[in-house]
């Protein structure tokens, strides 16, 4: 197992040059010169225009650009914006945003979505099941930009239950676009539970399980929901990768400064440093996931050795 | 084939019987109609005997041992009538806590496929273990003592290596021993074996039988045997139950019903199999399809398929095979069949 974790840590090294130099092909390939926008309305003289390009390397070929992007990233510096804020403070600024509030909607979807798939899974057909179906399909149906301006409207400026917008509450401004972040993958999951866990309720050996007597809970969380989970597993883990991403809408809506809104920010100003060293982090994160998922793969279930 | 001879009889009032099935009914009610599963079996089974319950899929024999056994699929199952009683109790109306308890300690039951009758996500050795756990309350680690144990009786190899290994790790013929010692655990009086060896090499079905055998005899524990493997049954059986469409069709000792059969059904059967005397001969199936539970058909349900269906007989009132159900009745001494010409089929 240690050495297959190994091998695939190693494999993230050529994943995230080939990433990096994809986004930053992409940033070059943008219209438009980002020194000229920088002045808004007030054009900036040419010889400001000529100094800037010089010192953010614009006037180099993609590859040369590039190379020396990353010589500076072999020693530590991921490079300024245009502005000159070091690309590192960006990251530590809008990282525990993005961070706390991926934590929060993983929460919500565990403690909602897993224990309502569990209860439905467990009774087919009852009213709790055609609830937890209804309610689902309503919520995947609804997008997710309809879903937070109306939960803004309704819990955060009606009833006042929630922050409007902002981080000033601390945790407590995470619960509403935390929850409505989570909306859709919560659906998922408790649909994937519910199919999965009565389905495996039909397998031979929960028979077994109730031929020798044991207890239903035993029958229940012993030998199905193991079983079950490992698919909704699969689901969360990759699911936490995307959420690291940022939710661009749901932070620009509820106005937390994540990294979802940096990224849209820093694509539209081509801030071509700060999209390559924020969007690489998120691969890399991405693979991490992926890797963790596979690991939990193996303790669930024996049949899977990576060695 | 010489058999010793056993005084034990599945007939009533022979022997104290253990386990007693009694009308039983299971019907199954899915959308598309109602499926009559099982129609009025009875039988009982006394200690250290063996009763073979012999049927072609579908007629019966796996839903009436899973009504014994409490986990029938319900819905769409439900058992509509009879009862079951063991040592007296009627498990039918035992709170299924009661129920729960009777399972492992006074029956228990083995399955056809080992491999996935057994969890893949947990060690042999801890599911044998949670036998004593959840009946006997028993520590993890003293679980794991007796599962060792139980495995070198099942004459599983170096088991003290293997108890942490996983049932994809073994062999079928293991694998079915490590669910044989699981459901052996707590010393059942009663074991219901539903197909053991289908699943398992030929070489490894005897393995596998000599082992229940040996066990059986330590034990005195009462068999039931399912299959619809009439060289098991010779083998291992004391007496045999044939069912046909959810029904009892015959019964008696093995050497009776197999030496001459009464039911044109079990006729068929021992026809239909390859014997190495009658080498060179024609194998005689029997005709047709077995039938549709939803739709059995009126009167003797083997009429549609038997060679000897006498139709519009008026000379035999009440013996009509299209409309009047020949009920299970004494033909011979310790011999019933469900056939209005039996005294025929036998050849008295």
């Amino acid at each position: 197992m240690g050495r297959y974790v190994a091998r695939r840590l190693l494999l993230t090294i050529p994943v995230l040059i080939g990433a990096s130099f994809l986004i930053f092909a992409l940033v070059y390939a943008l219209p438009g010169d980002p020194i000229r926008a920088l002045g808004g309305d007030r054009p900036l003289s040419p010889a400001v225009v000529a100094q800037l390009r010089d010192e953010f390397n614009l006037n180099d070929p993609l590859v040369i650009q590039y190379v020396k992007y990353v010589g500076d990233l072999l020693q530590g510096d991921l490079g300024t914006d245009f502005r000159g804020r070091p690309v590192s403070e960006t990251i530590a600024r809008v990282l525990p945003v993005t961070i706390r509030l991926a934590l929060v909607a993983i929460a919500f979807e565990v403690l909602i979505g897993l224990v309502a798939g569990v209860l439905a899974g467990i009774r087919r057909n009852s009213f709790f099941d055609n609830l937890v179906l209804v309610s689902s399909t309503l919520v995947v149906s609804i997008p997710i930009l309809v879903l937070a301006f109306v939960s803004q409207f309704l819990f955060g400026l009606k009833l006042g239950w929630f922050p409007i917008a902002g981080t000033q509450e601390g945790l407590y401004s995470y619960l509403l676009p935390g929850l409505v972040l989570a909306s859709g993958s919560l659906a998922y999951v408790a649909r994937l539970t519910r199919t999965s866990l009565a389905e495996n309720l039909r397998a031979d050996y929960v028979r077994t399980a109730r031929a020798k007597g044991l207890p239903g809970h035993t029958v229940v969380i012993r030998h199905t929901l193991r079983n079950s989970l490992i698919p909704v597993i699969t689901f969360i883990g990759a699911d936490i990768g995307t959420l690291m991403g940022g939710a661009i809408v749901t932070e620009s809506v509820f106005n937390l400064p994540g990294i979802g809104r940096e990224v849209y920010n820093a694509v539209r100003a081509q801030e071509g440093a700060v999209v390559v060293g924020i969007v690489t982090l998120l691969v890399f994160f991405y693979i991490f996931f992926n890797l963790v998922v596979d690991v939990l793969y193996a303790v669930l279930d024996p049949r899977i050795r990576y060695d | 084939m010489t058999r010793p001879e056993r005084s034990t009889s599945v007939l009533p009032g022979t022997a104290t019987p253990v386990l007693e099935v009694d009308d039983l009914h299971v019907e199954f009610r899915t959308r598309s109609g109602v499926v009559s599963a099982v129609n009025g079996v009875s039988y009982s089974l006394s200690e250290g005997q063996t009763l073979a319950i012999l049927g072609e899929s579908g007629s019966g024999k796996s839903v009436s041992a899973q009504a014994i056994m409490g986990i029938l699929d319900s819905p769409p199952a439900v058992i509509t009538g009879g009862g079951i009683h063991f040592e007296g109790r009627d498990l039918l109306t035992m709170s299924p806590e009661e129920q729960r308890r009777v399972r492992g300690p006074g029956i228990s039951m083995i399955f056809q496929d080992a491999l996935s009758s057994l969890n893949p996500v947990y060690s042999v050795g801890f599911q044998i273990g949670e036998m004593f756990r959840a009946h006997r309350g028993m520590s993890k680690r003293d679980a794991k003592k007796q599962a060792i144990e139980l495995m070198d009786r099942v004459r599983i190899p170096a088991a003290a290596s293997r108890v942490d290994d996983y049932p994809h790790q073994f062999s079928g013929g293991m694998r079915q021993r490590v669910m044989i010692a699981m459901a052996i655990a707590l010393d059942p009086r009663v074991l219901i074996a539903d197909e053991p060896t289908t699943a398992l090499d030929v070489t490894v079905q005897a393995q596998v039988m000599d082992l229940l055998k040996d066990l059986q005899r330590d034990t005195g524990m009462g068999l039931i045997l399912i299959t619809h493997d009439l060289g098991v049954v010779n083998e291992v059986a004391d007496d045999v139950a044939v069912m046909y469409a959810g029904r009892i069709v015959e019964r008696g000792t093995v050497d009776d019903v197999f030496g001459n059969p009464a039911h044109p059904y079990t006729d068929g059967l021992m026809s239909s199999v390859p014997q190495v005397e009658a080498k060179g001969g024609r194998l005689l199936p029997i005709v047709g399809q077995p039938p549709n539970l939803a739709a059995i058909p009126s009167g003797c349900p083997f009429h549609p398929r038997c060679s000897r269906r006498r139709l519009g007989d008026a000379a035999a009132p009440g013996r009509e095979c299209a409309t009047d159900v020949p009920p299970l009745r004494l033909v011979a001494p310790a011999r019933e069949a469900a056939c209005h010409y039996s005294e025929e089929v036998l050849g008295v």
